[in-house]
């Protein structure tokens, strides 16, 4: 393997693991907060990669494409906050929660799904960044767009540690996510700041959504894939802290990057399967996981 | 002891024998081959999900990769009867072995896991082998799946022939099988051993239940029903494609689980049909349909928490109650003839604080006697002692809130020992009885005694087919046999069989007069056994057991030596206050009822009774509460 195509793989891989932790934080955001997986991530994917797509065919340019990730995430941001209030808050107090929420969020997806293909018809789109660089990196020339997405990934993934750690909300939200019974009794509305969750988890999928969107084609039920993905990070890194998907989710876009290099399309998804039973099976709570949860 | 009667003894039977005759007869009334191959779509699904059940309800386990076993069966099929040529019909019996496979395997991985990461390590099993299954498109076609797979024939004919006919019945026997052997596990002890590690885990560990076993049998189980489904789907629709794999199948075969109800059996049935011929009704609104059926599903979860079977059972329950309340109405304004036949003068009805209660009273002058009745009987179980001892003295019998001609009740305030004990005094108070003597059966014996503990004007007590408590609650359980009887009082809905083999025990089957009070079963509200039940506990015992030990009210025991139930070793040895001739009087012949069976026995000895104290000078309120 040349050392050029080495940095391709390695590079397309760091840049696939970028999306993943966009697409994975939201997943384990409300996995840690809610104590619910949500199906209907990739569904959020999907919609807000839509929304994007029709607001770029108003406003071209990259201007228009920088308004249209921008609007487009908080429209979903403000499309899971209420959601929050249709579909996991009435099981709250459920000790079936877990199942239930498993129907909702999927029945949800399919709500989606649906509307999309209503909306938008069924016919496959693709964004258009009009962003045409590219980028010179040691021999290996690499699309602008690229850069672009993993720039903007690491960018809202260090913004939404900040909101996490530094701001009120973000720290009345962590509080609420390891101990609930107390959070409420120190006066948080501990439904509000689930449902703020439930947003932000929106809001990275979305923007996940806008970068998928501008790199491949895009149909109403492209949002499996992704889940899938998410699915595979999340488990990978654990979701004890926050910030363990995140590198479970560069780890996951390397090691995909050359399965597909050296095994092909069809086998590398196997190949991360079999990794995450592998992990499931050895350490439950994730590589960089403890049985503490904390967000 | 556990209570639990055979299928045809319950309250189940009648239904499903007409939903199996209905499904039975209907593709003969509806030729059309489109809605039986909904009708079998809806088999296919009633088998998925309600075996889904044992492992997701019953099991606590949340399998995600059930799909894969209905996949397996398919592909197992595909691969069996088209690429190796074996006979469909053996192939669809070998399909299962396949899905089982699958499941011990899968059983390894989980083995630690607990709640969500089960669900996550049990999709990613199944996309793996979506992953594999696609991948190798020499055998199992890629993507686009196999087509053309050996449709299922008997002899010559095939089973599409007329109209599907054959497919349809087969997917029936599936669903009637599959029906069968879930009821038989959720019943047999591995069935019991899976719920009770769902309970509480540790318990049953500590139990000696195998917690890595049970989950493999759980798999397994929940497997092999879904594997033949899934062959058999195969040789219907004659493709296996990998789109079973997908969330979608998944999602509708979950919805239907959900909605149906966790835990049960006919609920994921139930949904099974409610859910496709809803979806079916929709079906020209192409995507608007999964819209609104998922909304639905949405609103069903949202609302009835614990799915359709429960909204079916709380419709059920109130309609028992109601049904009861009915007869009561009907034998009031109707049957007064028969009953007034049988006392010798008719009941009136007298209002208290518990609802209107029905009251025979003969006017005599004499000393009264107040006669109350046991558990779901009636006041004309006294008949024998009306007639006895009418001309003597002042006979009143009642039927108990829920009981006989009286209304039901409120469940929460009217059901209960004390609830019945005021009724008494209040009946007492509103005929001017004065102090009656207060004879009570089986459970009246507690509500005499009750009667009696509140304080209550009371000359002497009676009482029947009651085991009084010496200690509380340490002779609750020793008071009694353990029989199925004894659930049986508690039961709040009895089958048409269990009517009549409760009212066979207490009541002799063969005393023709006193067929009014084996009806009196059909008429009783069951939440008034429940609650009665129930509410043992808040019952003042120390208070009821510091009467008799203090002995300030003459007291009777008076049992059959037969009588099934009380353990007549501990009413032999009852140590407490002055009972009359020291010792429980035996009354051969009696069973549970010496009034009713050995009347002639009982009323001498009760004659005896009621001689030696209806003179006697009443204790007075200040002397029960001080007895010194």
């Amino acid at each position: 393997m040349a050392i050029d195509t080495f940095i391709f793989v390695l590079i397309s891989g760091i840049v696939l693991g970028g999306l993943y932790a966009l697409m994975a934080v939201g997943l384990s955001v409300v996995w840690t907060t809610l104590d619910v997986f949500n199906f209907a991530h990739g569904a959020f994917v999907a919609l807000g990669a839509y929304v994007a797509w029709q607001i770029s065919q108003s406003a071209p340019g990259p201007a228009g494409f920088a308004l249209a990730a921008a609007l487009s995430v908080a429209f979903m941001f403000a499309f899971g906050f209420c959601l929050h209030f249709g579909i996991i808050k009435p099981f709250e107090r459920s000790p079936n929660i877990v199942l239930l929420a498993v129907i909702t969020t999927l029945a949800a997806s399919s709500i989606i799904e649906n509307g999309i293909q209503l909306v938008w018809g069924p016919r496959e789109k693709q964004i258009d960044p009009n962003i045409d660089m590219r980028v010179d990196f040691g021999g290996v020339a690499i699309a602008g767009i690229d850069l672009l997405s993993l720039a903007v990934a690491l960018l809202a993934l260090a913004g939404l540690a900040v909101f996490l750690r530094r701001s009120a909300t973000g720290r009345a939200m962590r509080a609420a996510a390891q101990n609930r019974e107390a959070a409420e009794l120190m006066g948080f509305n501990v439904a509000f700041l689930f449902a703020i969750a439930f947003g932000i988890a929106a809001a990275t999928a979305a923007l996940a959504g806008v970068f998928i969107g501008s790199l491949r084609f895009i149909n109403p039920s492209f949002g499996a894939d992704p889940l899938m993905k998410s699915l595979i990070v999340v488990i990978f890194g654990g979701v004890a802290q926050f910030t363990s998907p995140i590198y479970a989710a560069f780890i996951i876009g390397i090691v995909e990057a050359f399965s597909i290099y050296f095994l092909g399309l069809y086998w590398a998804p196997a190949v991360l399967f079999a990794l995450m039973i592998a992990v499931l099976m050895i350490k439950p709570e994730g590589l960089f996981g403890n049985r503490q949860k904390t967000l | 002891m556990k209570y639990a009667p055979p299928f045809h003894r319950t309250n189940g039977l009648v239904p499903v024998i007409i939903a199996l005759a209905t499904l039975i007869v209907l593709p003969l009334i509806f030729t059309d081959t489109y809605v039986r191959h909904i009708l079998i779509l809806v088999f296919i699904y009633a088998i998925l999900a309600s075996n889904w059940d044992l492992s997701l309800g019953y099991g606590g386990v949340f399998n995600f990769a059930h799909m894969a076993f209905f996949a397996i069966g398919l592909y197992a099929y595909g691969i069996g009867a088209k690429i190796i040529g074996i006979d469909p019909w053996l192939t669809i019996l070998l399909a299962p072995l396949a899905s089982m496979a699958f499941a011990a395997l899968l059983a390894a991985p989980i083995l630690r896991l607990e709640g969500i990461y089960v669900i996550l390590v049990t999709i990613a099993a199944s996309q793996l082998l979506l992953k594999i299954v696609v991948s190798q498109s020499d055998i199992t076609g890629g993507t686009s799946g196999m087509v053309l797979l050996p449709r299922l024939t008997i002899g010559d004919y095939r089973l599409t022939s007329d109209g599907r006919i054959g497919y349809y019945y087969v997917a029936l026997l599936l669903l009637a099988a599959s029906t069968v052997f879930l009821y038989k596990l959720e019943r047999s002890s591995v069935g019991r051993a899976i719920k009770a590690l769902r309970d509480n885990k540790y318990y049953a560990i500590s139990r000696g239940v195998s917690e890595g076993a049970t989950r493999l049998y759980t798999l397994c189980a929940s497997a092999v029903l879904p594997g033949l489904a899934g062959a058999f789907y195969g040789s219907y629709v004659r493709v296996a494609s990998p789109d079973v794999f997908g969330l979608s199948f998944l999602t509708i075969t979950l919805s239907i689980l959900l909605v149906g109800g966790v835990s049960t059996i006919w609920g994921p049935i139930i949904a099974a049909f409610a859910i496709t011929v809803f979806a079916e009704l929709l079906g020209e609104y192409g995507a608007w349909r999964d819209i609104i059926v998922a909304c639905v599903i949405i609103g069903v979860v949202v609302i009835y928490p614990g799915g359709l079977f429960a909204g079916i059972q709380e419709l059920w329950d109130a309609l028992d109650s109601r049904k009861a309340a009915l007869i009561a109405l009907w034998r009031r304004r109707f049957q007064a003839g028969r009953r007034s036949e049988l006392m010798g003068g008719p009941d009136r009805m007298v209002e208290t604080s518990h609802g209107r209660i029905a009251v025979f009273d003969n006017g005599n002058s004499g000393q009264a006697l107040l006669f109350i009745h046991g558990n779901s009987a009636c006041k004309e179980a006294f008949f024998r002692q009306v007639a006895a001892f009418g001309d003597r003295y002042r006979i009143v019998a009642f039927d108990l809130p829920g009981h006989g001609v009286s209304e039901n009740g409120n469940p929460r305030t009217d059901y209960n020992y004390e609830a019945y004990a005021r009724v008494a005094a209040e009946i007492v108070e509103k005929l001017s009885l004065g102090t009656p003597i207060v004879f009570g059966w089986s459970l009246g014996g507690y509500v005499a005694l009750e009667y009696a503990a509140a304080g209550n004007p009371t000359r002497a007590l009676a009482i029947c087919g009651t085991s009084p408590l010496g200690t509380f609650p340490d002779d609750m359980p020793l008071g009694y046999i353990a029989s199925p009887h004894m659930e049986l009082a508690g039961k709040r809905f009895f089958s048409w069989y269990e009517k009549r083999i409760y009212a066979a025990k207490t009541v002799p089957a063969e005393d023709a007069q006193a067929q009014l009070v084996r009806h009196a079963v059909w008429r009783t509200d069951g939440r008034a056994r429940e609650q009665v039940v129930a509410r043992m506990k808040t019952v003042d015992w120390p208070r009821q057991i510091r009467l008799m030990k203090e002995g300030t009210v003459p007291f009777a025991m008076i049992n059959g030596p037969e009588d099934p139930f009380i353990n007549h070793d501990y009413c032999a040895g009852f140590p407490y206050g002055n009972i009359w001739r020291g010792k429980t009087q035996n009354i051969a012949g009696g069973g549970h009822a010496p009034f009713l069976a050995a009347a002639a026995a009982f009323n001498a000895a009760f004659a005896e009774f009621l001689a030696e104290f209806e003179t006697l000078k009443p204790a007075t309120q200040s002397e029960l509460a001080t007895p010194d």
